[in-house]
């Protein structure tokens, strides 16, 4: 066992960890951030994607002892206390969602490439999602939603306005 | 089998001194894309485990001039300037794909880049542990061939310079001693008439692992191919130089003509080095489009 503090969703945290843990073990299992999933554990389906030093990696392909002193942002620090991120308001609003697994790892995905380049193109957005993969949606919506998320990010995130 | 301890590496010198204290028992981690996996199927199981993910001796790309000695024709001895590129064992994908070295007549380098995995993998995912992962089909490994590029390997006493295509031998196996670790690769810039061009056939756009990969960097003067060097990757057990197909380029005139009786040639090589294998008609026959957009790329990036 080990000892290691880092930082999750801006908040200081330490966790006792097993050598042999990943970075997603850690936060499931230590933390209690069920929010970042596990699907195939081999780093091609981007369920665990999560945010590391401002960029997306998979959290089944770090290991926890490699995230000591590390800035890490799940998809539970998204939202405020009252509000929805803009990125995961216009998921829901354009019916992006459907059974939800990859939807934490493709709105962290989409946070990274929108604050890389706010103004993607479709195909830009495509290659910035290209290692999340999603089995019911058939993508087109999850384009769209990350589409209108620029927009609202554009102009201040408020989507009432 | 021990319990695992782990370490984070701080330098490079305190990697080194570990290295050495404790040969054969300590398994370095780097991106991790490659070794967790393997950790977690037991096909490894270390007594260390060593991070050097955090090292800034293994990060970042820089030039540098190296002195050659060089006999003229007159038999008089110079010594002339060449300007390097290194690339840190530990520098990224990502960083790779980004940077702004790698455009223009290296463009090829940041294709390759950029054709491994997905954004995620491609930001923890390192040069270095691509190489000594020596997978047949490591995406790096073709360009850096065609780039005559040199592997800098140091121990606690010392540092040694090797070529690329010496340093691996053979499928999952690179000549490191126990206490050894990869530092960077280096090769030498590239002049106006020279160019790299990198093109892969996978299965799908992301996340494919390479069927073909061909590197091909090209060296064009009076409309001809001077000087070609051509590298495949996943045609065979290491990714390796194609020297048949080269010597049927060299001398050339650039033309439609050349470039598909090299294609017809590669075709037969790999038909030949595949026999019997499941898939050689299909590769034969692939190679040599996979080779063509290679080398249509390279004369692109010079505008030819």
């Amino acid at each position: 066992m080990k000892e290691i503090s880092l930082r999750v969703n801006g908040e200081e945290r330490s966790a006792e960890i097993h050598e042999e843990m990943r970075l997603l073990d850690l936060l499931r299992d230590a933390l209690h951030l069920t929010g970042t999933k596990e699907g195939c554990g081999e780093g091609e389906c981007g369920a665990c994607t999560v945010i590391m030093e401002g960029k997306t990696v998979n959290s089944c392909m770090v290991m926890a002892f490699q995230a000591e002193g590390k800035e890490i942002i799940t998809i539970e620090g998204m939202a405020t206390k009252d509000k929805l991120h803009p990125i995961q308001r216009a998921f829901l609003e354009k019916g992006a969602v459907q059974c939800g697994f990859c939807i934490p790892g493709m709105v962290l995905s989409a946070k990274v490439l929108l604050d890389e380049n706010p103004i993607p193109t479709r195909d830009e957005i495509r290659e910035g999602i290209s290692g999340n993969l999603c089995r019911c949606t058939g993508y087109n919506k999850i384009v769209d939603a990350i589409e209108t998320a620029a927009g609202y990010l554009n102009t201040g995130g408020d989507s009432n306005a | 089998m021990a319990p695992l301890s782990v370490y984070r590496g701080a330098e490079l010198q305190q990697v080194l001194k570990l290295l050495q204290d404790h040969q054969g028992k300590v398994c370095i981690i780097a991106g991790g894309t490659d070794i967790i996996l393997k950790l977690r199927e037991k096909k490894l199981e270390p007594e260390v485990l060593l991070d050097i993910s955090g090292i800034n001796e293994l990060k970042g790309i820089s030039e540098y001039s190296k002195q050659l000695a060089d006999t003229g024709l007159d038999g008089l001895k110079r010594i002339t300037e060449q300007t390097m590129i290194k690339i840190g064992a530990g520098v990224t994908f990502s960083e790779i794909a980004k940077s702004p070295f790698f455009s223009q007549n290296l463009k090829g380098l940041a294709d390759a880049a950029l054709s491994v995995g997905s954004p995620q993998i491609r930001n923890a995912a390192t040069i270095g542990g691509n190489i000594c992962n020596a997978s047949p089909a490591a995406d790096i490994i073709p360009v850096l061939l065609a780039l005559e590029a040199e592997a800098i390997v140091r121990s606690r006493e010392k540092e040694e310079t090797m070529s690329l295509q010496g340093f691996i031998l053979d499928k999952g196996s690179v000549k490191l001693l126990p206490n050894q670790l990869l530092c960077s690769i280096a090769f030498s810039s590239l002049k106006e008439n020279q160019s790299l061009g990198f093109a892969k056939l996978g299965l799908r756009k992301a996340l494919a692992i390479s069927r073909i990969a061909v590197a091909a960097f090209v060296e064009v003067g009076d409309n001809a191919f001077k000087n070609v060097r051509l590298a495949s990757g996943a045609c065979g057990k290491i990714p390796k130089r194609e020297y048949e197909v080269e010597a049927c380029l060299e001398g050339k005139a650039i033309n439609d003509g050349s470039i598909e009786a090299a294609a017809e040639l590669f075709k037969q090589v790999l038909k030949e080095r595949l026999r019997g294998r499941s898939g050689a008609e299909y590769k034969g026959e692939a190679v040599k489009g996979v080779f063509k957009e290679a080398l249509r790329k390279a004369l692109g990036y010079q505008n030819i």
